[in-house]
C-alpha cells in the first residue's frame, strides 16, 4: 500500500512536469466544462423566467445551483483516458506501460487527479463568480454535504472505470472519435447536462437510471441541494455499487483481452 | 566578370536572443526583465558568384550558412550590408525574383505529406504559373534525371528518405530556377542516393547554367561539384577560393603511404608515424621536407609501393574551422 | 484571378487526398447526423416545457441549427486546418518554404489546407435551414435572402480575422497552438441565439470570440429580425478587421524575417 502511495505521489510530480502534446487538447476540455453549463444555465433561465419564474422544481435559482454544481462535479470526475490511450497506442508508447510491474490504471488515476488538483485552483473561483452571477440558490442541509463526498468518490471511480474501459477500444480501431462522441452525446443527455433529469422525458429517465451514466454526475448533483430522499440516496449508492462492480469485472476483461490484440498485432 | 549573379557586400546579421537561467526564480524575474544578448550570425562576408558558378559554402554548425541562405532567398532581412541576387534586393520579395530562385533544406519538406509526389507538382505549377507545354518538358526532363518514374504516384509519406528528398528536389526544380539554394541536400542519405544527387546538380548546372550555392557537411558533396569553396566560421568569411588552393593554404604537411612487406620497421626518425596496416605506414611530414624524406625512404628500405598526398579534407576542414594549420 | 485558381487547386489537393479513404466520408457523415441529432434532441427536450424561447419559436432555433452547421463545417473546412497547420509550419520552420513562393504568402498559408469531408456539415447546415423556413411558412424575399448572404460573408470574414489574428500571434508566442481552441469550446454557444445570454457574456461573444456574428446575425436575417443597424455594424466590422488582420500578418512577417519594425 505504501507503494502505492510513492507511485500516486511520484506521478502527481510527472504531471505538474508534464507537457505533453495532447494536454493542449485538455484547454478546450476545460473551457467546455464552463461554458456548457453556463449555455444550458441561460437557456433554461430563460425558460424558466416566462414560465413564471420555475420549470418543474427548479427555480431560477435553483437552476444556477444545478449547473454550477454540475459544472464542479463534472470537471471532479471527468477524464481524458480514452484521447490518451489512442496517443499512446498510436505512438507506441504502451510499451513502457506494460513493462511496469503495476497495473496501468493506478498511474492514469494518479495523473488524472494531479491534473484537478491544479485545474480547481482557477475552477472553484470562476465556479463561486458564476453562482453570484446568475444567483444561485442552494439550501444548506449539513446532512447532505456528509454524504455528497463519498457519492462524488463513488461517481468519480465509476466513470474512470468506465471511461477507461472504453479507451481500450483503441486496441482494435482507430476510429476512436466516434466512439467517444456516440458516447459524449449519451453523456450529455443521460447524465442531466442538457436539463435536470427530472425535466427530461420520462422514457430518458428510465433509461438513465439503468444505465451507469445517471449516477457517475447527476446523482451528487441532485444529492446535495436535497432532492433526493434518503430512500433515493440508499438507491442510488447501491446503483453506484453495482456499477462499480460491473466497471471492475469489465475492466478485467478488457484489458486481458486488449493486451492480448496490442502484442498480437505488435506496437 | 559580367554582372554577378550573386553579390553579397559587407553583409551583416545580427539576433537578439533574450536569456534566461534556469530555476523558478529566474523563470519569475524574466517576467518583469528581460534579458537580452546579441548574437552575431553574419559578420561583413563579402562575395560574388558568377552567373552558372558552383559554389561550395563550408563552416561548422552556427557558422552563418544557413543565416546567409536565408538572407540571399529574401526570408531574412540583413542588419546591415548589401545583397542583390539577379539583380533584385532579396528582402522585398518580389514576384518575379522568387520564381528565379529556388530554396531546398535537407531536413524540412515542402510536399505535401499526404498525396502522392504530381500532385504536390501541379501545386507549384499554378503558383509558379508554368504554362503547361514548359511544365511537361521539365517534369519529363527532371524524371529522366532523377529516375522518379514510380515513384511520383505514391504518396509522399510511403516513399523512403532518399526518394523523398528525389521529389522534393524536383518540386523545387520545375520552374527552372536560374539559382539554387542548397541547405544540405543530401543529409541523412545513403551513399548511393548522395552520389545519385550530386550527379543530378552536376547535370543541372550544365544544362541550364544555374548558378549554385551549396552548404554540406559531407566533404564528397563539396569535393565532386564545387571547384570553389566558401568557409565561414563565426560569421567571418575565412576563404574564398578554388578548394585545391583551401588545401594548400592551410595543411602544411603532406602524408606519406609508404607499402612494405610488413610492419616491423620502426620508422621514426622519417616522420610521424600515423598509421600502420598490413604492411602499409602512413607518414605525415612538414611540407618542406617532403622531397628529402621520400628520397631517404626509397634509399634506405624495400618499399614496394610509395605515394605522396594531400591531408584528406575533412581534416583540413577541421582545421580550419579551429584555425589551426593542418 | 489567381485567389479563386489557387483556391481551386488546394481544393482539389485536399480532395485527392481523401478520395482514398472512403470510410473518412462515411465516418463523417455518421458524426455530423449525430451532431445534428443532439442538437434537434436538446431543442425539444427545451420546449417540452415552453413555446418559445428568448422570442424564438422552435423553428426559428432549428434555422439557427442549420446556419450553426452551415458556418461550422465552412470554417473547419478550410480556415481551422489551415491556421492550425500555419502555426504548425512556423514552429517547425516550412513557413519558409511558402515564404520564397511568388505569390502572396497569406493567400498560401490561408487556403494550404483542406478537410473536404466537412462539406457534409456544410450541406447538412443548409438542407437544415431550408427545412426549417419551409416549416415556418416564412416568406423569405430577394431582399432577405441577400441580406442573409451578406451576412454570411461578413460572418465569415470576421471570423477569418480572428483565426488569422491568433494564428500570426504564433510569430512571437511559439507555444499557442492552444490558442485556436478558444473559438472552437466557445462556437458551441453559437447554438443559441446571442440575446439570450447576460450582457457580459453576449459581448463577449460579440466582439471578443465572434461567434454571434458568425451565427445568430446570419439567422437574424433569415428570421426577419435583423435591422439594418446590425447588418451594417457587421459589414463594417469585417472589413476594418479583414484590413486589420492582413496588417497584423504583414507585421508578423517582417518580424519573423529580422526586419527591424
Amino acid at each position: 500500500m505504501r507503494d502505492l502511495l510513492d507511485v500516486y505521489v511520484q506521478q502527481f510530480k510527472t504531471t505538474l512536469a508534464a507537457q505533453a502534446q495532447y494536454r493542449a487538447a485538455l484547454v478546450i476540455w476545460i473551457i467546455g466544462h464552463i461554458v456548457d453549463p453556463v449555455i444550458y444555465l441561460v437557456v433554461w433561465d430563460t425558460v424558466a423566467r416566462s414560465s413564471g419564474g420555475s420549470v418543474g422544481t427548479f427555480t431560477t435559482g435553483d437552476f444556477g445551483a444545478y449547473f454550477v454544481l454540475l459544472m464542479l462535479v463534472n470537471h471532479a470526475t471527468f477524464t481524458w483516458i480514452m484521447w490518451e490511450y489512442e496517443y499512446r497506442i498510436r505512438h507506441g508508447d504502451l510499451s513502457f506501460a506494460l513493462l511496469r510491474p503495476l497495473h496501468p490504471i493506478h498511474a492514469d488515476i494518479a495523473d488524472n487527479v494531479s491534473f484537478k488538483l491544479i485545474t480547481f485552483v482557477f475552477m472553484l473561483p470562476i465556479a463561486a463568480g458564476l453562482a453570484i452571477v446568475f444567483r444561485a440558490t442552494l439550501p444548506f442541509i449539513p446532512g447532505t454535504w456528509v454524504v455528497f463526498v463519498p457519492a462524488l468518490l463513488f461517481a468519480f471511480i465509476v466513470r474512470f472505470l468506465m471511461e477507461w474501459t472504453l479507451a481500450m477500444a483503441a486496441f482494435w480501431t482507430t476510429r476512436v472519435s466516434a466512439i467517444n462522441q456516440i458516447y459524449y452525446v449519451a453523456a450529455l443527455f443521460l447524465s442531466g447536462q442538457v436539463a435536470p433529469l427530472s425535466l427530461m422525458p420520462f422514457p430518458i429517465q428510465v433509461v438513465a437510471t439503468l444505465l451507469p451514466f445517471r449516477w457517475i454526475i447527476s446523482f451528487p448533483v441532485e444529492l446535495l441541494p436535497g432532492r433526493l430522499t434518503p430512500g433515493e440516496a440508499l438507491t442510488g449508492f447501491a446503483a453506484q455499487a453495482v456499477w462499480l462492480a460491473i466497471g471492475l469485472a469489465l475492466l478485467k476483461i478488457v484489458w486481458r483481452a486488449g493486451v492480448r490484440q496490442y502484442s498480437a498485432v505488435g506496437s | 566578370m559580367s554582372t554577378p549573379t550573386i553579390h553579397i557586400h559587407d553583409l551583416c546579421k545580427t539576433y537578439i536572443v533574450s536569456e534566461r537561467e534556469a530555476g523558478v526564480v529566474a523563470a519569475l524575474q524574466s517576467l518583469v526583465r528581460r534579458h537580452t544578448e546579441q548574437v552575431v550570425a553574419v559578420d561583413g562576408l563579402t562575395f560574388d558568384v558568377a552567373p552558372g558558378e558552383v559554389v561550395g559554402f563550408l563552416g561548422p554548425n552556427g557558422a552563418g550558412k544557413t543565416t546567409t541562405l536565408k538572407m540571399l532567398s529574401g526570408l531574412l532581412h540583413p542588419t546591415a550590408g548589401q545583397v542583390t541576387v539577379l539583380g533584385y534586393v532579396p528582402w522585398k520579395r518580389e514576384k518575379e525574383f522568387l520564381r528565379q530562385i529556388t530554396l531546398v533544406m535537407g531536413q524540412r519538406n515542402q510536399l505535401v505529406w499526404d498525396i502522392p509526389a504530381i500532385d504536390s507538382y501541379e501545386l507549384n505549377r499554378a503558383i509558379y504559373r508554368i504554362p503547361t507545354p514548359d511544365y511537361r518538358r521539365t517534369l519529363d526532363e527532371l524524371t529522366d534525371l532523377l529516375e522518379l518514374g514510380p515513384l511520383l504516384r505514391k504518396p509522399v509519406r510511403n516513399l523512403s528518405l532518399g526518394e523523398r528528398m528525389k521529389c522534393e528536389i524536383a518540386a523545387a526544380l520545375l520552374h527552372r530556377p536560374q539559382v539554387l539554394f542548397l541547405d544540405e541536400p543530401t543529409i541523412g542519405l545513403d551513399v548511393t542516393m548522395q552520389r545519385r544527387i550530386r550527379t543530378f546538380i552536376a547535370e543541372y548546372n550544365g544544362r541550364y547554367g544555374a548558378a549554385v550555392l551549396l552548404t554540406s557537411h559531407y566533404m564528397a558533396d563539396v569535393e565532386a561539384l564545387c571547384r570553389r569553396v566558401i568557409v565561414i566560421h563565426h560569421g567571418k568569411l575565412l576563404f574564398d577560393g578554388e578548394l585545391t588552393d583551401l588545401v594548400q593554404s592551410f595543411s602544411a604537411h603532406k602524408t606519406i603511404t609508404v607499402q612494405l612487406g610488413d610492419c616491423g620497421a620502426d620508422l621514426q626518425s622519417y616522420g610521424d608515424v600515423v598509421t600502420c596496416e598490413d604492411g602499409y605506414v602512413t607518414l605525415r611530414v612538414p611540407k618542406s621536407e617532403t622531397a628529402r624524406v621520400t628520397e631517404r625512404l626509397l634509399a634506405d628500405l624495400p618499399i614496394i609501393d610509395l605515394t605522396v598526398e594531400d591531408p584528406p579534407i575533412e581534416e583540413v576542414i577541421e582545421h580550419v574551422f579551429a584555425q589551426e594549420v593542418v | 484571378m489567381t485567389y479563386l485558381r489557387l483556391l481551386y487547386v488546394f481544393f482539389r489537393i485536399g480532395i485527392l487526398g481523401e478520395l482514398a479513404y472512403r470510410v473518412n466520408f462515411l465516418v463523417q457523415l455518421f458524426q455530423s447526423l449525430l451532431g445534428l441529432g443532439t442538437a434537434l434532441a436538446g431543442l425539444a427536450v427545451i420546449f417540452s416545457h415552453t413555446q418559445e424561447l428568448g422570442g424564438w419559436r422552435q423553428d426559428e432555433l432549428v434555422t439557427l441549427v442549420g446556419v450553426y452547421l452551415l458556418v461550422g463545417g465552412a470554417i473547419n473546412l478550410v480556415i481551422q486546418p489551415s491556421m492550425e497547420r500555419l502555426i504548425e509550419s512556423v514552429r517547425e520552420g516550412t513557413l519558409d518554404f511558402t515564404l520564397t513562393k511568388p505569390e502572396d504568402a497569406q493567400l498560401l498559408v490561408s487556403a494550404q489546407a483542406v478537410q473536404i469531408w466537412k462539406l457534409i456539415d456544410v450541406v447538412l447546415g443548409f438542407g437544415v435551414l431550408i427545412v426549417a423556413l419551409i416549416r415556418l411558412r416564412a416568406a423569405v424575399g430577394a431582399w432577405q435572402a441577400a441580406a442573409f448572404g451578406v451576412a454570411l460573408l461578413a460572418g465569415g470574414a470576421i471570423v477569418y480575422s480572428f483565426w488569422l489574428i491568433l494564428a500570426t500571434c504564433s510569430f512571437w508566442f511559439v507555444r499557442v497552438e492552444n490558442i485556436l481552441v478558444i473559438f472552437q469550446s466557445m462556437y458551441e454557444a453559437g447554438r443559441w441565439p446571442v440575446s439570450l445570454y447576460p450582457p457580459w457574456l453576449r459581448f463577449a461573444l460579440t466582439f471578443i470570440v465572434p461567434v454571434a456574428f458568425a451565427t445568430t446575425v446570419p439567422a437574424q436575417a433569415l428570421t426577419g429580425r435583423l435591422t439594418g443597424q446590425t447588418l451594417s455594424g457587421a459589414v463594417a466590422l469585417a472589413t476594418v478587421l479583414l484590413v486589420g488582420s492582413r496588417l497584423f500578418w504583414r507585421f508578423g512577417i517582417r518580424y519573423y524575417s529580422g526586419a527591424s519594425a
